[in-house]
């Protein structure tokens, strides 16, 4: 017998960490990520307290500060010029980002618009995850006659494309109902639903009717190639029932995978609302949405470029945040990476 | 008229109008010109070129440079004056006799040779622009089953027009009758003032019947397109620009000069689009955006540049008089009173509007001006307003929270939402009502406000089609013609109606005037049945080198407009 300085083997050998830690583990080692992870966190601390954090009310209009700017804006952009310089911006330091053309704080709504674009950030992936996923899992599991009929549905929703579904069903419903010539049809259930939503259902239903299409097959795929794993045999052998089978073994070994892919699809979703917005769809004024004021600050451009700019970088900055985060996400989440520093 | 004053007021709202982007197109010294037809969000291009199916202003504006009509407005001083014809009306009022000028013959641009050349008939002989031509255009309007608008329009006031328009009777029926080649004879169902002007609209424009009967529905794309007046249609890329070129066999008249221009392009562009142009130095004449404007003032050279003007629109909220709460006057009254007008367009709408409180425009023939008649005006006063409010609500007995919402509607347009945002804070500031805006795209908000179960607040906007107060207060308030659902029918209504009959066949101009002004009284002061907000300016830039006049109706006469060459970049 050698000498050892180990006191037992179970010492020696490093410990085992679950996958999910070890991707933890490694998402914190990556730098953009984690900064993702932080413009993440911070919007959404924005959103849940706006109504603490902004200075202002976001409707509340005060005409004659209309298109009013502080100082440090005026210094930033050339092109505009206070009143006091013989130009023709109204200077007011009450509003930290400026105000925009009715007198409006930007900064308090670019805080309120962080909610329309974080609520469409995750309800579109919850929207895929419950659909599709269920869906996917079943057709990949099963396979044959179920798989066929349900790859046959995905087939078809996947020729849908997604944003003209929503501008027409906008269309539709927000032009084609007044008050009492069709009160009490299903149109005008709708549409009183989507007031009282602010705007936001058509962009809700025309995210879940295509959104999950995507991740359906991307499920079916990894199902497929799950359930000839030898965890799977060897569950079923041991009598597991079906569901069990498919949610307790298959569908945590496939996760990684979908949970990259959705967290990559969020700045789509967030790309939707914010063009519905600027192409004057979106959310119902005068609640703030980060498309709408980059559509009206775009207007003004030439001689307000505050108004514009300010929301696009809030705008930016999530995109960005939530790109880097999927980016990381499937670097950390890859079996095939693990162990690699 | 509705329909196309309507469209042109939502433009002229938007201020993304077709109004004049007249960029510089040749550096030869040519004197070229570019306008824009430079159309709102949604219709991204001039719709049509037919004088029977013309509704909107760029149509119109196309129109009335190559086919001039047998009479026209005069831009600066809204007179009618002789166009293709000098006219003699008969004692009664109703039997007028146009003389056509002879010898003015039909052209087309070619563009093979690049030239504007003069039409041929069958035989080779110059055809001339002759009443046949004239009654032509009048009968398809007319009679020519094209649902033309503004043929509806005219029908009412030619013999059997109504009829024929309904297919009731053969356009030969209609009263218009050639005399002979170049004397056309119009007999009117009844008298009125404003007659000679809307016999010189566009549905009455000459139009050529051989190049109809053989091109078809599109005959006036430019392959096709003939005209008469100081230019002709030489280009069209659709959704993008129209260009008109000056036409060489245009005799020249004292009111139609021979142009000084060689081509006018008119592009479609978007407001803001059009201002980097200009200030790029490659348009001669823009549009003005409503966002740049503190800054075009402010700027040294743009300052220079920027004119403001007489519009051709009032800007107003109609009200369902008939939903609660606006069932009552006072209501009416309390709104009205406390929008502060000023303050909107000192801050929103910016282009130096004036605050109304009648409908019909100042500049109009016989309309009755507001500081005039101050007894009539309803004015602004937000104590008032309230207790107006107060009074309205202990009558009923209930409490501010307790009373009906409020919906205020508009069609979809910036412009239009950004003036309802600001009246809806003042309405809450001033009275403590809530109210609910609502959009709708244009051709539903047509409908809507045009139902009896019209919104309870809805904007609305009117645009001169002749300038005379009955276009704006008959044509649109009397009950016999009226399509908007204000759904206003007490007995100040049927005072209303009895009023602005009466002053349609009223000879003497004070008295009529007089009249108008009862009858504003009784809708906008007494029942409020509508609120007026603002007359609207027309604004433009226009470069240093261009020696221009400035239109108070809608439409330009390039013919009168110049180049100054050596100034010039």
């Amino acid at each position: 017998m050698s000498v050892t300085d180990i006191a037992s083997l179970s010492e020696a050998r490093p410990k085992g960490d679950s996958l999910w830690m070890d991707g933890l583990k490694r998402l914190a080692r990556n730098r953009m990520a984690v900064l993702g992870v932080v413009i993440i966190i911070f919007f959404i601390l924005v959103a849940v307290f706006a109504d603490q954090l902004a200075p202002k009310s976001y409707e509340a209009q005060v005409l004659a500060d209309n298109n009013a700017a502080p100082q440090w804006v005026i210094d930033m952009f050339p092109v505009m010029t206070s009143k006091a310089d013989g130009g023709y911006v109204t200077v007011s330091n009450d509003y930290i980002l400026g105000a925009d053309d009715l007198g409006r704080d930007i900064l308090s709504r670019i805080i309120y618009g962080t909610r329309i674009s974080l609520a469409v950030a995750f309800v579109g992936p919850i929207l895929a995850l419950i659909i599709g996923l269920v869906m996917g899992l079943i057709a990949g599991y099963f396979g044959g006659i179920v798989d066929n009929i349900i790859m046959r549905v995905v087939d078809i929703f996947y020729a849908f494309p997604t944003l003209l579904i929503i501008i027409l069903m906008m269309a539709y419903f927000r032009g084609s109902f007044n008050e009492s010539s069709s009160q009490g049809t299903f149109g005008y259930a709708l549409y009183m639903a989507d007031r009282s939503m602010g705007g936001m259902l058509f962009i809700f239903i025309g995210i879940a009717l295509t959104s999950w299409v995507g991740l359906a097959r991307l499920t079916r795929g990894e199902a497929l190639s799950a359930r000839q794993r030898e965890y799977v045999i060897a569950a079923r052998s041991i009598g597991s029932k079906e569901r069990g089978i498919m949610f307790r073994h298959v569908l945590p070994n496939i996760l990684g995978p979908l949970i990259v892919a959705e967290t990559l699809t969020i700045p789509t979703y967030i790309r939707y609302e914010a063009f519905l917005s600027f192409i004057g769809l979106g959310v119902n004024r005068p609640t703030p949405s980060w498309g709408s004021m980059i559509s009206d600050g775009s207007r003004a451009i030439a001689s307000y470029p505050h108004q514009a700019i300010f929301p696009a970088i809030a705008l930016f900055l999530i995109m960005f945040a939530f790109n880097f985060l999927g980016d990381g996400l499937r670097d950390a989440l890859d079996p095939r990476m693990r162990g690699v520093e | 008229m509705k329909r196309r004053t309507l469209q042109y007021s939502r433009f002229l709202a938007l201020l993304l109008v077709f109004a004049l982007m007249v960029g510089v197109v040749s550096a030869q010294g040519d004197r070229k010109v570019l306008v824009d037809a430079g159309n709102a969000v949604g219709a991204s291009d001039v719709p049509t070129l037919d004088p029977s199916l013309a509704t909107d202003t760029s149509s119109i504006q196309v129109l009335i440079e190559t086919n001039p009509g047998l009479t026209r407005i005069n831009e600066v001083t809204l007179e009618t004056e002789p166009s293709m014809a000098t006219w003699t009306v008969s004692d009664d009022g109703l039997v007028y006799t146009f003389s056509i000028m002879p010898e003015v013959p039909w052209v087309k641009y070619n563009a093979e040779t690049d030239a504007v050349e003069q039409v041929l008939d069958e035989n080779g002989n110059v055809r001339y622009v002759t009443a046949e031509d004239f009654a032509y255009g009048i009968r398809r309007s007319i009679g020519g089953q094209l649902g033309s608008y503004y043929g509806g329009i005219m029908a009412s006031w030619v013999v059997n027009g109504d009829a024929v328009y309904a297919g009731e009777l053969p356009v030969e029926e209609l009263g218009v009758e050639v005399l002979d080649t170049y004397t056309l004879q119009i007999t009117a169902s009844k008298p009125a003032a404003f007659l000679s002007t809307i016999f010189g609209m566009w549905q009455a424009y000459a139009q050529p019947a051989w190049v109809i009967e053989e091109y078809g529905d599109f005959w006036y794309e430019p392959e096709s397109f003939q005209g008469y007046g100081p230019f002709t249609l030489k280009e069209w890329i659709h959704g993008e620009s129209i260009t008109i070129i000056k036409n060489p066999f245009w005799p020249g008249t004292e009111n139609i000069p021979v142009p000084a221009l060689d081509e006018v392009k008119m592009m479609v562009l978007e407001a803001s689009a059009a201002l980097a142009n200009f200030e790029a130095g490659a348009a001669d004449v823009s549009i003005v955006p409503l966002s740049d404007i503190d800054r075009i003032q402010a700027d040294p050279v743009l300052s220079e540049a920027y004119y403001v003007g007489p519009g051709s629109c009032t800007y107003i909220y109609g009200i369902n008089t008939a939903k609660p709460p606006l069932d009552d006057a006072r209501v009416r009254q309390a709104l009205s009173m406390s929008i502060n007008r000023q303050a909107l367009i000192d801050n929103v709408t910016k282009g130096g509007q004036q605050p109304a409180f009648f409908f019909a425009r100042p500049s109009l023939a016989a309309a009755p001006h507001q500081e005039d008649y101050p007894e009539y005006v309803l004015g602004e006063d937000v104590e008032v307003a309230r207790e107006l409010l107060q009074s309205y609500l202990d009558e009923r007995g209930i409490t501010l929270d307790q009373m009906e919402p409020i919906t205020l509607a508009h069609n979809e347009s910036e412009g239009h939402a950004r003036i309802a945002q600001a009246i809806q804070q003042m309405w809450t500031e001033a009275l403590g009502i809530t109210v609910e805006i609502q959009t709708q795209e244009w051709a539903v908000y047509l409908e809507t406000i045009k139902s009896d179960d019209a919104p309870q607040v809805f904007r609305y906007g009117w645009c001169l089609d002749y300038p005379d107060a009955h276009n704006f207060l008959f044509d649109v308030f009397d009950s016999q013609v009226r399509e908007l659902g204000i759904n206003w029918n007490n007995e100040d209504a049927a005072e209303f109606d009895s009023l602005v009959e009466q002053a349609m066949v009223e000879p003497d101009m004070q008295t009529r005037t007089d009249l108008y002004a009862q009858a504003e009284n009784l809708l906008t002061n007494k029942d409020a049945a509508i609120i007026p907000i603002y007359y609207y300016t027309s604004l433009n830039l226009t470069q240093p080198w261009v020696q221009r006049t400035h239109s108070q109706f809608g439409q330009e006469y390039f013919e009168k407009w110049d180049i100054d060459l050596s100034a010039r970049p």
